[in-house]
């Protein structure tokens, strides 16, 4: 009977564990199988298309906002330019001619320079 | 066995059927996203992206009230109330809120085209301001729409018309300012190019997203001085009643730099109301589009010429005998008496012909207006005081004016002998004083230029100051001689109705009006032509009186008008008597 060796030499790089490296594997209890597989695959892409239409939407939401800003815009533009017709009004040469004050004005006696 | 195979074929033909099917639909898949890719993403694009004009807005027009930009010409957002009578559903509310709303706005038959349900779009008020559009939107009246549209809004109204122009309903600019300088004032439209929702609401999704801002037009201030150009009209309007002119123009200039300060005609127009002119002449400048036989005011410029060229002082004697003959030709004075052995101021003083024909003989060999003298003439006419010539004024439809050259045929003695007392050449208005500014500024010729600079960021940035585009036309002395000749021209016979303690001068023009080829016996053109000021010359005055059939005469009815103006603008500009 040829000699059997009880235990064999094996070395440190031969081990799949080395100083300081856990000894034990964690392994789950739970079995997955191609259904869950599928199902968790669906529902990760779901997850992402939901995300991908937050973003997406809030996105557009800026739009929107930005949209109302500008027309806030467009509309003190339009307030200020009305604004700007009125003054220029007001202080046209015939409204001022036709002022309370401008007809109480009278035309000097004489005038006169002074040398300074 | 003959059941399997039986089964066996079926599957097969099953298989083949799908297959075929197959083939099929990826065939037809690949024709509709691989070689009609372009045109359906075309199409998704066109249903997709939407492309906003954005329009630029039309750069305002000031003028200047003393140095301080005010507005001529600004914008409007009017509104334009439609309906679709289709959908209107309360018809007596929209009846209702537009008279009440709209006023004068609403269009006539209103009522009636509200019932016009053949059609899905009437207009039924136009030029509604902001405030007028938004009490209507309040009533959310169903089936009526807006639409804003811009239009331009004159706060002074008829102020400078001509010079102004208008905008027509399409936009462009007509006449004046508007017509030379549409494309700087019209500016660049924008482009918004983008991903819309389905209330076309720009979204910043997509790749293919484009912003373009437009660029407004340039806001031009004017070198036209508000209170004098307003001023200058009231003159013409008074001047045209007491003379009886229809066609009455005056030009108001700096003759240190060319600014126009006023510059106004009658018959006027309101450029608001552009579309109820009935005779286009209300539209013409003809301060810059109206060339004329300048008459007896370039006698000031044949004097000038004898001044320089050193034949000719204004103390210097000739005979005259009321008359003098060139070639086969007969030249007269208009008026008569004022004969025998006479000074050159005399003749400008009263005007007589006869010595500034003399002065046009004395350019040649004494006796006749040779070719020296006639080159010479042109030279001066029209190489260095601009006349003939477009002076580059920045408005449309400048006339050039005629002025013959000694090369042509018809540049002969008789035209040139014409020529010195104002006849045989066509001039505008703007073209005689910018070269008369010359004559009296130290011989210095500023090209007339009637914009100022630009509003920017509502602050006036002035261009820089305008430098004589030709130097030395006349000499300082024959300038100093020609101002003192007109001077005391204008003393002589009308000091008294000047402001006391100024340097004022003038010349009167008086000149016939070739109808059918002829001179008329029965219309004449008055024009005078001076300036004013201290110290320092400050304005150049330019007026023209003119009507059908009518005779009119330079110191009668041009020169009160230049009067009017010239007392109340030494007033104005507060300048101080001459020390």
């Amino acid at each position: 009977m040829p000699y059997q060796p009880n235990s064999y030499y094996t070395s440190r790089r031969q081990q799949n564990w080395s100083r300081n490296q856990n000894t034990t594997r964690f392994v789950s209890a739970v079995k997955l199988g191609p259904v869950a597989h599928t199902v968790l695959v669906a529902l990760m892409i779901t997850v992402l298309g939901l995300i991908y239409l937050t973003q997406a939407t809030r996105a557009t939401s800026y739009d929107y906002e930005s949209q109302k800003i500008d027309s806030q815009i467009a509309e003190l533009n339009n307030q200020k330019s009305d604004l700007q017709i009125e003054n220029a009004r007001l202080t046209a040469l015939d409204t001022v001619k036709d002022s309370a004050v401008a007809r109480e004005l009278t035309t000097p006696a004489s005038t006169a320079f002074v040398e300074q | 066995m003959k059941l399997e195979l039986l089964q066996g074929s079926r599957s097969r033909i099953l298989a083949a059927a799908i297959l075929i099917i197959a083939v099929v639909f990826m065939g037809r898949l690949f024709y509709l996203q691989v070689i009609q890719h372009d045109y359906y993403v075309g199409l998704a694009e066109a249903e997709q992206i939407a492309r906003f004009k954005i329009p630029a807005e039309r750069g305002l027009i000031y003028a200047k009230n003393g140095e301080t930009p005010v507005p001529l010409v600004l914008n409007e957002t009017v509104y334009t109330v439609f309906a679709d009578p289709v959908t209107v559903s309360e018809k007596e509310k929209v009846i209702a809120t537009l008279r009440s709303v709209a006023g004068s706005n609403i269009r006539e038959n209103f009522t009636d085209l509200l019932d016009k349900k053949d059609t899905r779009y009437q207009i039924l008020a136009t030029k509604l301001t902001r405030v007028q559009a938004d009490k209507i939107k309040e009533e959310s009246l169903s089936g009526i729409g807006f639409q804003a549209v811009s239009q331009r809004v004159y706060p002074e109204d008829k102020l400078a018309a001509q010079v102004l122009g208008f905008v027509n309903a399409s936009g462009e600019g007509n006449y004046g300012l508007e017509s030379y300088a549409d494309n700087r004032l019209r500016g660049v439209d924008g482009l918004l190019q983008t991903v819309t929702d389905v209330r076309d609401v720009p979204l910043t999704i997509g790749d293919k997203n484009i912003n373009l801002p437009a660029q407004d037009g340039d806001d031009v201030v004017l070198t036209l001085e508000r209170n004098i150009q307003s001023r200058v009209e009231q003159a013409l309007v008074d001047g045209a009643k007491r003379t009886g002119g229809t066609n009455v123009s005056a030009l108001v200039m700096d003759p240190r730099n060319g600014k126009v300060l006023a510059m106004a005609n009658l018959p006027t127009y309101s450029p608001a109301e552009y579309f109820k002119v009935t005779d286009v002449a209300a539209f013409n400048n003809d301060t810059i589009s109206g060339p004329y036989e300048p008459g007896s005011d370039v006698k000031t410029y044949t004097m000038a010429v004898g001044i320089d060229k050193g034949v000719v002082k204004a103390s210097d004697t000739f005979n005259n005998t009321d008359s003098i003959r060139v070639a086969d030709r007969t030249i007269s004075n208009a008026y008569k008496g004022i004969t025998g052995e006479i000074t050159f101021q005399t003749a400008m003083n009263w005007s007589l012909n006869t010595g500034f024909v003399t002065v046009a003989q004395r350019l040649g060999n004494g006796s006749e207006i040779t070719r020296e003298a006639r080159d010479t003439m042109y030279e001066y006419f029209h190489n260095r005081l601009g006349l003939g010539e477009l002076t580059g004024i920045e408005l449309a439809n400048e006339a050039k004016g005629i002025i013959i050259s000694p090369e042509e045929l018809d540049g002969n003695a008789v035209r040139y002998s014409n020529m010195a007392f104002g006849q045989g050449l066509d001039a505008t208005m703007v073209q005689v004083s910018a070269g008369f500014s010359a004559l009296i500024n130290g011989g210095n010729y500023y090209q007339p230029t009637i914009i100022d600079g630009v509003m920017q960021d509502g602050v006036f940035e002035q261009n820089d100051a305008p430098q004589p585009t030709k130097k030395a036309v006349v000499s300082a002395s024959t300038s100093r001689q020609i101002k003192e000749m007109t001077q005391i021209a204008r003393t002589s016979g009308f000091g008294s109705v000047d402001k006391q303690g100024y340097y004022i001068g003038g010349k009167t023009g008086t000149s016939q009006v070739i109808k059918d080829g002829q001179y008329s016996e029965d219309e004449t053109i008055a024009t005078y032509l001076g300036f004013g000021g201290g110290d320092e010359t400050e304005y150049v005055i330019m007026v023209k009186v003119a009507g059908e059939g009518k005779i009119m005469q330079g110191a009668q009815d041009a020169l009160p008008i230049f009067t009017d103006i010239s007392n109340w603008l030494l007033d104005y500009l507060k300048i101080a008597p001459k020390g």
